[in-house]
Order: C-alpha cells, then sequence, then structure tokens
C-alpha cells in the first residue's frame, strides 16, 4: 500500500507524489522526478529539512540533525523519513533555515 | 639544516633539493622565482543551500589580463550529483613529493562536506577539466570516516583528507588516506586519536603535523546554534601529531579566547616551527610554536568586536580564513562579519604588526558595491599570488551559515574580488576593475568558496 504525500514550496506550485511504504520522502520524490534538497542522506546535515503539517512518518536512522525542539516543531528529515500515512510537507531551503537564526540579532 | 634532535628531521635536512624531478619546487623562493603569474583560477561554486536544482560544480575563472575573457567563468565542470557542498579542494602532487619522478600536479581532489563524495578532476587540459572519477559516501562510510574538508598532497604522491566526523556525522573524525591511483589506502589515524576535526597542515622537518576543531558535522552542517556552544559542543583544541608515527602526541587547549580554530597556515619556509590558527568565534590568532620538543600557542592578534545597533552582542570580527605569503613575511586574514581583509607584518612572528586593513562589504565595511555589484557579505576565503601582490577573496562561508548571518549572499551569489598588494610598502588596494559575480550563473545565483590554481598557490605546498 502505499501513502499519498503532498510537498508544498513557500514559492510556486507544489507537488502530489506516492510513497511506497520501504520508501522515504525523499527516494519517492526522486522516483517521481519531484527535485528536493538534500545532502549527506544519512540524517546528519539537515539540508533536506521538511516541516510536517499533516500525516506520519517513521525514521530508518535517528535523525541526528535535529533537536528536540525541533522535533516537537514538526521538522523532519525527508532523507530518512518513511511515511506511515498520508501525508503532507512544507519543502524546500526556506523550511531549513527556520532549524536556525542569527542568535544575536534583536527581534 | 633543522635543528632539532630527531634523526628522521635530520634525514630530510640532508636531502638534495637540486635535482628534484617531480611536481613543484625545491624550496618558496624557487616557487617564487620560477612559477608564472597565475592566469587561470579554479573555484568550487554551489548551489546546495538554495533552491536551484542543480549540483555544484567547479569553475575556471579566467584570470589573464590580456585575456578577452579577463574575470569571466570560461567553464564549468559540474558534479555528478547535487548536494555536495564544495568547500575546500587541493592537488594531488605537489613540492612534498618533488623527488616522485612522472608524478605531476595535475588532479584535484574535491570533496563534498554534504555528501561525503569525493571529485577527482583532471586538469590536463587546464582551462577545461575534467571529472574522471568519483569515490562514492559508501565508500568512504566503510572507514566510518564522512564529511571530508581539507585535501593535502603528501610526500610519496598520497593524497591526506581530513575527515570532520564518523559515518553518522558524529564524533569522532579522522583522516582519510588516498593513494597516486585516488584509491583509498585507509584511514591515517587510529579512530579515537581525536574528537573534533577541521583544518591540518604538516611540516615533515620538523616532523608535525598540527590539526584544529570545528564541531561534529551534525552540529555545524545544520547550521549554527548559540546552544550549542554553550554545550561545549565547538571546538577550542589543537591536536599535535608525530608526523611520521601518525599519532597524537600533545593536545593544546586555546580555551575561552581560542573557540572555534579553523584554518592553519604554517610558515612555508620548511624549517620553521611556527604556524598560525584562526579562533573564529573568538577573533583572535594564536601562534603555534615549537621550544625544547613541545608545542605552544600564544595569542598574538586580538580582533575587536563591534557593536551594532541590531545586535544583543557586540559583533566578533568572525575570522574565516588566513594566508601566509610565501616569502613568509606577511599574514592575511579575513573578518567576514565585520567586513574587513587584515595585512600583518610577520618578519617576527611572535608579534605581527598590522601594516593596512580594508574595509569591505559584511556589516560595517566602507566599499559597499564594485562594479555597481552590490556586495552582501564580507571577505571570505582567501588566496595569495606567489609574489605576493595579487590577493583574491570571495564571500560565502557555508551555505547554512550565510543563510543565517548574510541571507542574501544565497539569494544574489557570492562575489570574487581582487585586491592589488604592495609588498615592499605593505599596503593594499582595491582593484576596482575585477568582478567575479557568481550571481550570474546559468542555473541561478550560486555561491562561491576556496580559490587555486594551475600549478602551486600560497596554501597548497609542503616542502620536505
Amino acid at each position: 500500500m502505499t501513502h499519498r504525500v503532498e510537498l508544498r514550496w513557500s514559492h510556486g506550485p507544489g507537488a502530489g507524489i506516492e510513497a511506497a511504504p520501504t520508501e522515504t520522502v525523499l527516494e519517492a520524490a526522486e522516483r517521481a522526478g519531484v527535485g528536493l534538497p538534500f545532502g549527506c542522506r544519512t540524517g546528519a546535515c539537515g539540508t533536506c529539512t521538511g516541516r510536517l503539517t499533516a500525516g506520519d512518518v517513521r525514521y530508518r536512522r535517528p535523525p541526528r540533525a535535529l533537536k528536540g525542539r525541533h522535533v516537537r516543531d514538526g521538522f523532519v528529515l525527508l532523507c530518512i523519513a518513511e511515511p506511515r500515512a498520508d501525508c503532507r510537507f512544507d519543502v524546500g531551503t526556506e523550511v531549513q533555515s527556520r532549524l536556525v537564526s542569527n542568535p544575536w540579532t534583536r527581534g | 639544516m633543522s635543528d632539532t634532535s630527531s634523526s628522521k628531521s635530520a634525514q630530510h635536512g640532508h636531502h638534495d633539493h637540486h635535482e628534484h624531478r617531480g611536481p613543484g619546487y625545491s624550496t618558496p623562493q624557487e616557487a617564487i622565482e620560477q612559477s608564472e603569474p597565475e592566469k587561470l583560477a579554479y573555484v568550487p561554486s554551489l548551489y546546495v543551500g538554495t533552491d536551484v536544482d542543480a549540483p555544484d560544480f567547479l569553475s575556471v575563472v579566467d584570470l589573464d589580463p590580456e585575456s578577452p575573457t579577463y574575470s569571466q567563468v570560461v567553464d564549468r565542470v559540474e558534479m555528478p550529483i547535487k548536494g555536495d557542498e564544495l568547500h575546500h579542494f587541493g592537488w594531488n602532487a605537489c613540492s612534498s613529493s618533488c623527488h616522485v619522478e612522472g608524478l605531476d600536479r595535475q588532479y584535484l581532489i574535491v570533496p563534498g562536506m554534504r555528501s561525503s563524495r569525493i571529485h577527482i578532476i583532471d586538469t590536463e587540459d587546464i582551462r577545461h577539466p575534467e571529472l574522471v572519477k568519483v569515490i562514492e559516501p559508501e565508500e568512504v562510510f566503510e572507514y566510518d570516516l564522512s564529511t571530508p574538508h581539507t585535501v593535502h598532497c603528501a610526500p610519496g604522491g598520497r593524497i591526506l583528507i581530513s575527515m570532520l566526523g564518523n559515518a553518522d556525522g558524529d564524533l569522532p573524525g579522522g583522516f582519510l588516506e588516498l593513494n597516486e591511483e585516488f584509491e583509498i589506502v585507509g584511514r591515517w589515524d587510529s579512530p579515537g586519536d581525536i574528537g573534533m576535526n577541521y583544518d591540518f597542515w604538516y611540516q615533515p622537518r620538523r616532523n608535525v603535523m598540527l590539526s584544529s576543531e570545528w564541531a561534529a558535522p551534525k552540529t555545524f552542517l545544520p547550521g549554527f546554534d548559540l546552544e550549542d556552544v554553550q554545550a561545549g559542543k565547538y571546538g577550542h583544541q589543537i591536536n599535535v601529531w608525530d608526523w611520521e608515527e601518525q599519532k597524537v602526541i600533545q593536545t593544546i587547549d586555546l580555551g575561552e579566547e581560542g573557540m572555534v580554530p579553523l584554518e592553519i597556515r604554517f610558515m612555508h619556509n620548511p624549517e620553521e616551527a611556527d604556524a598560525y590558527v584562526g579562533a573564529a568565534l573568538s577573533s583572535n590568532v594564536f601562534r603555534l610554536y615549537e621550544r625544547d620538543g613541545e608545542w605552544h600557542a600564544e595569542k598574538v592578534i586580538d580582533v575587536e568586536p563591534r557593536d551594532h545597533e541590531d545586535w544583543d552582542i557586540p559583533v566578533p570580527g568572525l575570522i574565516t580564513d588566513l594566508v601566509v605569503s610565501m616569502d613568509d613575511r606577511y599574514l592575511f586574514f579575513a573578518n567576514w562579519l565585520h567586513g574587513e581583509v587584515r595585512m600583518y607584518d610577520v618578519s617576527d612572528t611572535a608579534n605581527p604588526r598590522l601594516v593596512d586593513t580594508l574595509s569591505l562589504g559584511g556589516m560595517y565595511g566602507d566599499i559597499r558595491e564594485v562594479k555597481g555589484r552590490e556586495l552582501v557579505a564580507g571577505p571570505q576565503m582567501l588566496q595569495l599570488s606567489l609574489d605576493g601582490t595579487r590577493l583574491y577573496f570571495t564571500t560565502s562561508l557555508f551555505s547554512t551559515w550565510d543563510n543565517q548571518f548574510f541571507p542574501e549572499e544565497g539569494e544574489k551569489g557570492s562575489v570574487m574580488l581582487k585586491v592589488d598588494v604592495d609588498p615592499r610598502k605593505g599596503t593594499m588596494t582595491l582593484d576596482e576593475e575585477f568582478l567575479v559575480d557568481f550571481g550570474e550563473s546559468p542555473e541561478g545565483p550560486a555561491r562561491a568558496h576556496e580559490i587555486r590554481w594551475p600549478d602551486t598557490d600560497s596554501t597548497s605546498d609542503v616542502w620536505i
């Protein structure tokens, strides 16, 4: 059984793909010819960070690039996350850049 | 002649430099005398950290003032897969293999920091280099290493690469050794010799290698989080290695004033036991030197933080790169956040003397645009011509860190600029006619990082 995955960028149209039970979101996107950012593909670098807005995922290996606060806020590493249900994600570089900001600037 | 008591050093001291047949030069002075002025530069160029759905590439920049395509990107070598974060790179062979007959300085080893993929690029046709081999991440992970950074050509045609983490992107890091055929020989260190890793430089006549510390890949790759500094997850140590034995013999703690020591530059003179390291976060330069068999660190330059109305704390300079001139007379470094390049007279290595500064880009730079192109980040990676008269730099630090501190760098792309240096008078002047704008790259604005060129530059070669 596959899961329906909706991908939304902050700019431009979104994309809908199908993910097989053993596929990560990134693998499913690549199979569908949809370009998502990625780097290490091992959960260490956070380049592929998306944010889960509906659904559920299971990790293949620990999401080391994410801290507790990121996980609680719904951030997900798409290179190692397999959908467990139909899902919706915010994706793109802008989502990654929300993990950390300039710690010293006001406001 | 070396004055150390080590027999290995003594042997090196005796070796005959007059008839080398391999790559490079007999001495730094010979490199200055005999090398041609640089006519091309290779510059890693990045799409990682932007929404441009394309691989990173290596740019070939025309540096020949006589050429009609001067200061333009004249070729691009695209990597096979996106997401690398090309960063630092290095040659297969240099002056440290000057007796290896038949070996040429021809291949660039170009690692992807995020991907752990290592690319081998053949520059036989210097204007049109070609990707000829790829070491896949899975091969690297087999040695429980990841996140390749600095590449140094080692004696005998070997290649050494600092690796910043284990296969999971956690600690410890280590070193990966390649042979002349670009096959992995194995792990150069013993796992656990060090925790964190970053840059390194070796000085064979002193039988020493020094390595610095950034953080675990999982810590710095997603971006700079102050919580990690407070939790002690960023480095502040220098590891001192016995070069021949491949073992750590001493660890120097730079303390609070030495947070995040990054680039290490040894004096080029192979007899010298003096090096500099820039502590990025503390924004201090330390001199590292050997006396009576022990290595010591002393802070020799302290960059004052500056107030800014939008910041809660005074802004650190963030010393990100440094370069020592081939004649060992000058040290240059970049304060990336402030927007400044500094030039110091280091003829007295313990007492660097500030001779000139260039204020450009960054948060406080006086010069805000070049040839009508707005500067949206500070000077970063530096490279100096062998005669010490042309200093080039690019403006991107690291994709995720750029996005925090200078987000426009990703949106507009990096620039490469040139500074005319007068080594006799100790002055720097921006060349206002020179601009390479990576914002005009074909798929969209790209970042640009380290600079090298055919033949040697001021940060590649080591002399045995």
